[in-house]
């Protein structure tokens, strides 16, 4: 069970593509979706989303922890909205009643505004987390750092990011590790007794790992000291370079995000409520 | 010497020199609130011109807040990122993606309600050692690398909240670590919490925008209850300095960066309020609370014994 990067190589469109340009679109498309209330409006981000899931060519075995949870997560979260009452401030103003009554000796209001607000909102949450989700499948774990360095953070930053992603594989070998070993000394995970007790019964695992990876990072820093790290700018072994549809990607999304402000100033993309629903409310 | 002399008298205790500015600033403000005022209520009869009683008091939480900042600001030492930083980074958001993880896939039958992270107290624990910039840097990425190893894609709000448990924690740094730091600092703890408690009986007809409903006049006990925690706390843990102090940072930490990440939601997931309170930031504090005041003192024990075996 040890933690390796779900990244694998696989010669589809979306790895070809430069991973700057990748994280700009995404970047761009989730605040897009940020900004967007119209359910019509939303279903472009979630094309776009959708496509980009196809055209990596996951699986359903990598992505099934994936949708089961942010499944759960979005539509527990969006029922307690709905049944709470009103969602962000200011995006409707006024209801149209549909059904009142208790629910669990709640009170609880249904309006054509609160259900349209409900959908409009699954769409949002997964719009966003499927943008987001194809990125660590798809990116090579070793270009996070050139990629940072080449988007504009300072050396510094981008080291300690590439430092980071590396150094995942050997400490959950050192957990691995430090489980067995407790496990031979009789250490039982599961041993039953109060939350409290089980809360430190975790304490044998997280405290050898942390203390013996800061003492491991001495030599690290050591290392890194006599290659004189810090002292100038510095350069990166993979290089990354634009290419025709790289450009095309990042027009795309910086275009997506103008429109959706222009037409949010425009005073479209608010709350759609459909007729059907309105006319339900009588 | 004759050069220094000639120069005019400049603060330069640190605590004064972003004073000035800042108080220039908010005069500034207040100056320009009235002067809007009048200008709007000049342009048209019927355009409501701003509360300045109400205005005002913004503007000095807000001037308040910035004199902190700066103050933290001013500090070179706090904000430095040398090879050690570097590595202690990538170290702590490693163990943190991992740690989190790891606490994911093994399942915890007992635990499995409470604990949904006891791995929180890695961000907390590299804030209070190494500083702010090493602890925002923990819980930002560790949060990162750790969803993206579980393929949970990426939550903004709460990535950004996991880094500002880190960044207050390692605000610790900054204060010693002594008798007398604990007793300020307690004491203004309890002493805001009493004036809150004030406030609350003082208007209790101020409508509760919380639950929608009633007045919040029937929660003046709450921050009483509280102060009082944080006194009896403070009476147990006296001796204690070092611990209580981390501990009370650990605790505000989270406070902080769980309070960010649901007030966050609202905005970004149209959450209603109640939803940010009940769904996300009371289930995450306390068993995020529970599982980092726990451990914290282990590992912070565990740490000092380290630190003087290596010599480090």
């Amino acid at each position: 069970m040890l933690a390796t990067w779900n990244y694998k190589e696989r010669d589809t469109i979306v790895q070809r593509l430069d991973p700057r340009a990748r994280l700009i679109f995404v970047f761009c498309a989730t605040i897009a979706t940020v900004l967007l209330w119209d359910f019509r409006l939303v279903l472009i981000p979630a094309a776009l989303a959708l496509a980009q899931l196809l055209l990596a060519r996951l699986t359903w075995r990598e992505l099934r922890r994936f949708v089961i949870f942010v499944g759960i997560f979005s539509v527990l979260l969006t029922l307690l909205t709905l049944l709470t009452g009103r969602g962000g401030a200011g995006v409707y103003t006024t209801e149209h009643m549909i059904w009142q009554g208790r629910v669990l000796g709640l009170a609880v209001t249904l309006s054509a505004e609160r259900l349209a607000f409900a959908a409009t909102q699954l769409l949002r949450l997964f719009t966003m987390a499927a943008l987001a989700v194809v990125l660590p499948f798809t990116i090579h774990p070793a270009w996070y750092g050139v990629t940072f360095r080449r988007l504009g953070l300072p050396d510094n930053l981008a080291f300690a990011l590439e430092l980071a992603v590396r150094f995942v594989p050997s400490l959950s070998r050192d957990f691995v590790t430090t489980l067995d070993a407790q496990r031979a000394r009789g250490y039982e995970l599961e041993r039953a007794g109060g939350i409290l007790k089980a809360i430190r019964n975790i304490a044998p695992l997280i405290v050898p790992v942390t203390i013996g990876s800061i003492l491991k990072g001495e030599d690290v820093i050591d290392a890194m000291n006599l290659h004189a790290f810090g002292t100038g700018p510095r350069t990166w072994s993979q290089e990354l370079r634009y290419r025709p549809a790289d450009w095309a990607l990042i027009v795309l999304g910086v275009g997506l995000l103008a429109g959706v402000i222009v037409l949010r100033f425009q005073g479209y993309g608010g709350l759609w409520v459909p007729e059907w629903l309105l006319a339900m409310s009588g | 010497m004759a050069s220094q002399a000639r120069r005019p008298v400049e603060p330069q205790n640190r605590f004064l020199r972003p004073l000035v500015p800042i108080l220039i600033v908010l005069v500034a403000g207040i100056v320009f609130l009235f002067i809007g005022n009048v200008i709007s209520a000049s342009q048209s009869a019927d355009s409501t011109p701003l509360d300045a009683g109400r205005m005002i008091p913004y503007l000095v939480v807000g001037a308040v807040v910035v004199y902190g900042l700066a103050l933290l600001a001013g500090d070179r030492d706090l904000w430095r990122i040398s090879t050690r930083e570097v590595v202690y980074m990538a170290i702590g958001a490693a163990l943190y993606g991992v740690l989190s993880w790891a606490t994911n896939i093994i399942q915890l039958p007992s635990v499995s309600l409470v604990s949904l992270r006891p791995a929180i107290v890695i961000p907390i624990f590299f804030g209070v050692v190494f500083g702010p910039v090493v602890g925002f840097f923990t819980g930002f990425v560790g949060n990162v690398l750790g969803d993206a190893l579980t393929g949970w894609g990426v939550s903004p709000t709460w990535d950004i909240g996991n880094g500002l448990i880190g960044l207050i924690a390692g605000l610790a740094v900054v204060f010693p670590r002594t008798r007398r730091s604990l007793n300020i600092t307690a004491i203004s703890v309890i002493v805001i919490l009493a004036i809150i408690s004030a406030l609350l009986l003082l208007y209790p007809e101020t409508e509760n925008v919380l639950f929608g409903e009633g007045t919040v006049g029937a929660y003046w006990w709450i921050p009483l209850l509280a102060a009082a925690l944080v006194a009896v706390a403070w009476v147990l843990l006296r001796d204690r300095e070092e611990l209580a102090l981390t501990q009370m940072w650990g605790a505000l930490a989270i406070i902080g960066g769980i309070g960010f990440a649901a007030i966050a939601d609202i905005w970004w997931n149209g959450y209603s309020l109640l939803t940010a309170l009940l769904g996300e930031f009371v289930p995450a504090t306390s068993s995020n609370l529970i599982n980092a005041l726990i451990l914290l003192p282990i590992l912070l024990a565990a740490w000092r014994s380290a630190q003087a075996q290596t010599g480090r």
